[in-house]
């Protein structure tokens, strides 16, 4: 017990020294919905690696949200207390975040959306990529793959969840001009490898021979279907598949020519809302990251514009080494 | 006389019971399979066949684990989570890049392999420890198993992906002898030694002695605290060779593998009509209930049914089979 009070002292005197050193430096908190899976590591990672965090011109501190719509509630009204100056928000669920943003609002610290979205109209600015794009990229590669003809199958993200509402609406719109094209199965794996594997595996004894084309909502999916190909003795080149978000394991498996995959930049969108968190807390700031001239599709306009676009990058067989040659 | 004709009523009911519990959930299974093989042309072909074998040989390994931990009054939650531990842990060493494939392809596997059982046996010698040494309810110890074993197996993989495994590796989820494939070949060899060792040694009926009265085991002499903590054991090492088939399965281990795990595992030695409070139960019950849950997702799949009625049914088949368990108990 005396150990215990002796090291909740010192972990006090800790916080509070360090608090005391960074008071002249911006304060910015991330609260993000869960790092447990590859794709917001590498936000997180893109984050630490912005170049005003390298240069110590701000302290940014992540908060894992563990997939858990109160937990990011709470850790809002802690950063709230702590007195932090900007948050960058990207929430679990789309509506239950609107609360938490509404107490940042109240206490007087701009949030900016990053990656998902949140239904609020506090939101200072929100920097993420439209899904519904990316769900029609994806499904018109796989129909053009296939001639606009015979039998697809969807592979849906969890129902409701906004990623899959959305490119399940861009896959519809591609689905629209392939009027000679049948879906024939349209399920959900739950962004799960394992259950899309299942799933096709099942499929493919229900068709066989009549499926020419996956549209996975996720990599994991499309690559959940592959594996389901292999294991039922086919040819994964006799199918047309593709998956969204550009994860380590999709990017080998377009290099060995397997599937398409289309990058989401989750780096940039990163990026984006921290210069855009420090904007609002010192006007003067100009935007240290890379990636405005990236993007120039998505210009920086002062910082002023309420929501920024960040563009899907297909991956291809040309761009796929540098691509991974990032991840190292 | 009179008394007699008591004792034979009540045997007669007993053994009613029990035949119906047990013929009752095979009964359930070949009827769902008459069902389905009517319902859709693709299911009785011998390529669904070796589908639906194979997709029940993940959980049905895990549910043998837990057969054993369930027979002595214990639970053990933390399967879904070993399975990502031990996946993770041993593909990293099977990995294209990784020490073991730059030595050959002698230990491209076996080493790996060797690593990711220890993994699991370690996690459920640690779980059986807490049980049977310091008395911590299992179903607290497990829990926190369930949570530590995940976060472990985040932090060993700093959250991402093991991908690029062997071939060698791989084969466990992905080869076949005799064109049988490995993952239905395991589960069989699993199954048989987990059938050998309950129905046929000293150690299995000593886990039903455990389970069916602590007490009156210890005075008869047998050493409960070691059944106890056997059990764990071989349930985690069970886990562990059931995450290295899933992460040879997909390609590549994953640390959100297995979540919920555990579930579907309880549920198919309850449906195999193994009871809760110990002491009762087979391991040839808990191949009927993983063989059931398999099924009945495989064939809702094939005729397009929504996922979400799996799920429902699934839950129905629990709460039946508890009830049968209960008319049995009543019937003793």
């Amino acid at each position: 017990m005396k150990t215990l009070m002796k090291t909740m002292t010192l972990a006090a005197v800790l916080l509070s020294s360090t608090a005391a050193v960074a008071q002249d430096k911006p304060k910015i908190g991330a609260a993000v919905y869960g790092l447990n899976a590859e794709f917001m590591q590498l936000w997180a990672a893109a984050l630490e690696d912005h170049p005003a965090v390298k240069d110590g011109l701000v302290d940014v501190t992540i908060f894992d949200g563990r997939y858990d719509a109160l937990v990011q509630q709470e850790q809002f009204e802690t950063m709230i207390t702590q007195g932090y100056d900007a948050i960058i928000f990207v929430p679990i669920d789309i509506e239950a975040g609107a609360e938490a943003v509404q107490l940042a609002h109240d206490a007087g610290i701009p949030v900016f959306g990053s990656n998902t979205r949140v239904n609020s109209d506090l939101l200072n600015a929100y920097v993420g990529s439209d899904d519904v794009q990316s769900g029609y990229m994806e499904a018109k590669y796989v129909l053009d793959q296939i001639g606009c003809t015979g039998n697809v199958v969807v592979i849906e993200g969890p129902i409701g969840q906004s990623a899959q509402i959305q490119r399940l609406e861009g896959n519809e719109k591609a689905l629209a001009e392939c009027p000679d094209v049948e879906v024939v199965e349209q399920q959900t794996a739950n962004w799960s490898r394992a259950e899309a594997q299942t799933l096709m595996e099942n499929w493919l004894t229900a068709h066989p021979g009549d499926i020419a084309g996956v549209i996975g909502q996720n990599d994991e999916m499309a690559l959940g279907a592959i594996e389901a190909i292999k294991a039922a003795g086919l040819s994964v080149n006799d199918f047309a598949i593709a998956g969204i978000d550009g994860v380590t394991d999709a990017l080998l498996a377009v290099k060995a020519d397997e599937m398409a995959s289309i990058l989401q930049d989750g780096a940039a969108q990163a990026q984006g809302a921290l210069d855009l968190a420090i904007k609002a807390v010192n006007p003067d700031y100009e935007p240290m990251s890379k990636i405005w001239e990236q993007y120039p599709d998505m210009p920086w306009n002062g910082g002023s514009d309420k929501e920024y676009n960040v563009p899907w990058t297909p991956v291809t067989l040309e761009n796929v080494d540098a691509l991974l040659e990032m991840r190292q | 006389m009179m008394a007699a004709e008591a004792s034979q009523n009540r045997d007669f009911k007993v053994i009613a019971a029990e035949y119906g519990q047990k013929y009752g959930i095979l009964m359930a299974l070949v009827l769902i399979c008459i069902i389905l093989t009517f319902a859709n042309e693709y299911f009785l072909t011998g390529r669904n066949i070796v589908n639906v074998l194979r997709q029940t040989s993940i959980n049905g390994i895990l549910a043998i684990g837990m057969t054993f931990v369930i027979l002595t009054r214990g639970i053990d939650l933390s399967v879904g989570s070993v399975v990502a531990l031990a996946g993770i842990v041993s593909a990293s060493l099977a990995t294209t890049s990784s020490t073991a494939a730059v030595l050959g392809a002698p230990y491209a596997a076996p080493i790996p392999l060797a690593v990711g059982i220890g993994v699991g046996l370690v996690a459920g010698w640690v779980n059986g420890v807490f049980v049977a040494r310091y008395n911590v309810p299992a179903f607290v110890t497990t829990l926190g198993m369930l949570s530590a074993a995940r976060g472990m197996a985040l932090l060993y993989a700093g959250g991402k992906p093991v991908p690029a495994l062997t071939d060698g590796y791989r084969f466990i989820g992905t080869g076949s002898i005799l064109g049988i494939p490995m993952p239905i070949i395991l589960f069989a060899l699993v199954f048989l030694g987990a059938w050998f060792v309950l129905t046929s040694t000293r150690f299995g009926r000593q886990v039903y002695a455990v389970g069916g009265n602590p007490h009156a085991a210890r005075v008869s002499g047998i050493n409960v605290r070691r059944v106890r903590l056997l059990v764990y054991v071989i349930s985690g090492g069970l886990a562990g060779i059931a995450g290295m088939i899933l992460a040879a399965r997909t390609g590549s281990a994953l640390t959100q593998a297995g979540i919920a795990y555990e579930l579907d595992a309880i549920a198919a030695v309850v449906i195999g009509g193994t009871s809760l409070s110990g002491g009762v139960g087979k391991v040839t019950g808990t191949l009927i209930g993983a063989l059931l849950i398999a099924v009945v997702n495989n064939g809702l799949d094939l005729m397009g049914v929504e996922s979400y009625y799996q799920q429902v049914i699934k839950g129905a088949l629990i709460i039946a089979a508890v009830m049968l368990d209960r008319a049995r108990h009543k019937a003793e």
